[in-house]
């Protein structure tokens, strides 16, 4: 092998290894000093492709000092809620899937962020739903990936506290249903087209919300 | 779904939910745009799902999913013929930091990474990132294993280059690049 050959091979491949180049680098100390340099390189290469430059990403508007004291003692009374409440099986695995997804995206209820129309009708893109509540009361919304679909996940915020809403357009429940699991507690009720789910960590008035949330939601004919 | 068993279907989705970070480094810096990743993983996750029988073994989940990503994006960029990220902004963005610093120096290798023309980016992040060999690179980009080779050389190359590092030789050939 001769060193344009090596080369190449290093070049491209860093890591690459073989009897024949082995052996010439035995042989030649410029070509294994090439290496050592980019088998450097490519850790660093590695390193940052781990985390994209946010090139295009929207700036996030910081919350308010105001409300960071608050963030955090909602985390300490989540954390209190999770530790001090019984615990319920869901008799049901569609609901144990919702508080998994829901505990996998911890700061959806801290976030106090208001969001304009253009944000809550990204994250219903696609999912076949229009939404008429008044976007002054939905500080989070992402379209989430559940059980092969893509769904709204919204949290609104109530004088109780947060309350998490997902809408299920392939999940059908006969009638509503309650739960209680990890200090949360919901209800999945029927709607037009599927269902919607809604999780918080208060007791009680969630059976009116989701009776609001059936009127509000418009399921739309064409689901993608 | 015939032939499924009870619960693939929730596996399968618990699978593609715990590799969606993954898909959306991939996309992003294929596409250099958060936004645009997003959509592109959402509609390769759609699609995959919709062809979710033809995954016969879960440990190949992550390469069929970031294949079918690659795919997804190049698709989108043929239809839409995406519009070039400003990279300026990333300079703006991260005004007075320092470079002397480590996180400096991988901030400067992201953006030299994010510099690179996308024949050279796409087979290094199907490489580094994607894991894939010299042979499944050229398989998925209908290349020759050589071309990739020299595509690779090139990339590291030009970023030895954006580094501050010397240029080494270019040792590969008169690969005739599209």
């Amino acid at each position: 092998m001769n060193c344009a050959t090596a080369r190449l091979l290093i070049g491209a491949a860093p890591a690459s290894a073989g009897g024949q180049l082995e052996q010439h680098l035995a042989e030649c100390a410029e070509c294994a000093r090439f290496r050592q340099e980019m088998q450097a390189l490519d850790g660093d290469i590695h390193r940052a492709l781990q985390s994209p430059p946010q090139l295009a990403a929207r700036p996030r508007r910081a919350p308010p000092l105001l409300w960071r004291p608050l963030a955090l003692a909602a985390s300490v009374l989540l954390a209190m809620t999770l530790v001090g409440v019984w615990l319920l099986r869901p008799t049901d695995t569609l609901a144990r899937e919702l508080v998994t997804h829901v505990q996998a995206e911890p700061g959806s209820w801290l976030s106090h962020e208001q969001l304009n129309g253009a944000g809550i009708t990204q994250a219903l893109r696609g999912a076949g739903v229009g939404f008429d509540v008044t976007s002054d009361q939905i500080t989070y919304a992402h379209s989430c990936w559940f059980r092969g679909h893509y769904v709204p996940h919204l949290v609104l915020q109530t004088d109780k506290g947060p309350v998490t809403v997902i809408l299920l357009r392939h999940e059908q429940v006969r009638a509503p249903q309650s739960f209680r699991e990890d200090g949360m507690q919901g209800v999945i009720v029927p709607a037009e087209h599927g269902s919607i789910a809604l999780l918080s960590q208060h007791d009680g008035g969630l059976e009116q919300l989701a009776q609001r949330m059936r009127e509000d939601v418009r399921w739309l004919p064409e689901a993608r | 779904m015939s032939g499924r068993l009870p619960g693939a279907d929730a596996d399968t989705s618990r699978l593609f939910e715990a590799l969606r970070p993954d898909l959306l480094r991939f996309a992003h810096w294929l596409a250099r745009d958060r936004s645009i990743a997003e959509d592109i993983v959402q509609e390769a996750l759609l699609r995959a799902w919709r062809s979710r029988e033809a995954l016969k073994d879960a440990g190949a989940a992550r390469a069929w999913l970031l294949t079918i990503v690659r795919r997804e994006h190049a698709r989108m960029y043929e239809r839409k013929r995406l519009e070039l990220v400003p990279l300026d902004e990333v300079a703006e963005t991260h005004a007075g930091a320092k470079y002397a610093e480590p996180e400096g120096e991988l901030f400067a290798l992201r953006h030299a990474i994010m510099k690179l023309p996308l024949e050279y980016r796409e087979p290094l992040v199907l490489q580094v990132l994607g894991g894939f060999s010299t042979e499944e690179i050229a398989r998925e980009l209908d290349l020759s294993p050589s071309a990739v080779l020299t595509r690779l050389f090139r990339a590291r190359n030009k970023l030895r280059v954006l580094c501050g590092m010397a240029a080494a030789p270019d040792v590969s050939g008169n690969e005739e690049l599209p």
